[in-house]
């Protein structure tokens, strides 16, 4: 039988080896995650995967926080061991105005793509990264498509279907999340 | 059908539709993030009905369709309607040369509701068409 990671053993391997830099430990929809100081990330990644025996690289990916931040967050897994397939999340978040962490590449060579898509779509620069060309989105593309205040132009061009109003009454015009008033954005303004 | 492969029942493989439990809220249409369900409807009145009832109006209807050529399978849909007209069905079985033919109306989406599994569809639920004792039907041909 295999068993998800405790807590417990998740602080045991990262607060000797980062101390401060281990901000908080906790358990979300099951799985045990930590909070990393963004300079120790590097090290934390490394101690969880010496540590605990997570030599299985999962994913990496951002989120956009808003004011709080640009989160990395990388899923690590147990391939073997009495934690088989069960895994931990290790989070950090860098600073808004100049995103930054450590590459893990030298870690885990499969996380090359997974930070190339993070810093195309978020702007997340990786210290280190071998290459961080683009990897989906087109040469010359201007942006970060995952921020939150990225307007997604198709959405502007394209009717949105909950505008549909069931009783058949019209009402003013509901816009979707996301999508700009007419005139504000695009080619009604730069058309002008 | 991919034949013999194991699907565990949580698989997201298809969205089915009850579409007798569907009151045309647009909710699914609102939530969904990929603006992937078109949904069309009309207003009908309909006579009082009992003693002390009253003449109302109901919404009626007229399409009901999901883009999987546009859907990431979040699920915000079927967490999101009310009205238990919503369903995962682990049947991936629907793949297409075209993208267009991923558009899938309301009577497929309403064939997949044999597919789910019957713990996830509310207790009580009879489906027109179903055979008497509101056995569900299981995908696929009887064991013996
Ligand atoms: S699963 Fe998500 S993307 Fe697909 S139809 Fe439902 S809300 Fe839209
Ligand atoms: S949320 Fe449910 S009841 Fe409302 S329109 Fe969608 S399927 Fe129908």
């Amino acid at each position: 039988m295999s068993a998800p990671f405790e807590e417990a053993v998740l602080r045991a391997v990262l607060e000797p080896a980062l101390g401060e830099g281990l901000l908080e430990v906790g358990t979300a929809t099951g799985t045990a995650y930590a909070d990393i100081a963004p300079h120790r990330w590097h090290d934390a990644v490394g101690a969880a995967r010496d540590g605990l025996g997570l030599a299985w690289f999962d994913w990496l990916a951002g989120v956009d926080e808003l004011e709080e931040g640009l989160r990395v967050v990388v899923s690590l897994l147990a391939p073997d061991g009495a934690h088989r397939g069960h895994g931990v999340l290790l989070r950090t978040l860098a600073d808004r105005s100049a995103p930054q962490v450590p590459s893990l590449v030298d870690l885990f060579a499969g996380a090359a793509w997974h930070e190339r898509e993070a810093h195309e779509m978020f702007g997340i620069d990786f210290a280190g990264h071998p290459g961080l060309r683009p990897l989906l989105l087109p040469d010359g593309f201007d942006g970060h498509p995952l921020r939150k205040d990225f307007v997604l132009a198709s959405r502007v061009a394209r009717p949105w279907p909950g505008e549909h109003e069931p009783s058949g009454r019209s009402r003013r015009r509901n816009l979707p999340p996301g999508v700009p008033e007419p005139g504000t954005w695009g080619a009604g303004e730069a058309g002008s | 059908m991919s034949g013999g492969y194991p699907q565990p029942e949580r698989s997201r493989g298809v969205i089915a539709l009850v579409e007798q439990n569907c009151t045309v809220c647009m909710l699914c249409v609102r939530e969904c993030p990929d603006w992937c369900i078109e949904i069309d409807s009309h207003v009908e009145r309909k006579p009082a009905e009992g003693p002390g009832g009253r003449p109302h109006s109901v919404h009626v209807l007229d399409r009901f369709a999901i883009d999987y050529g546009l859907c990431m399978y979040c699920g915000i849909c079927v967490e999101a309607c009310p009205f238990d007209a919503l369903f995962w069905a682990p049947d991936p079985g629907y793949s297409a040369l075209d993208v267009r033919d991923l558009v899938h109306e309301r009577d497929r989406l309403g064939e997949w509701v044999k597919d789910v599994p019957p713990g996830a569809l509310p207790a009580g639920l009879e489906l027109p068409g179903a055979s008497e004792g509101s056995q569900p039907a299981a995908g696929g041909p009887a064991a013996d």
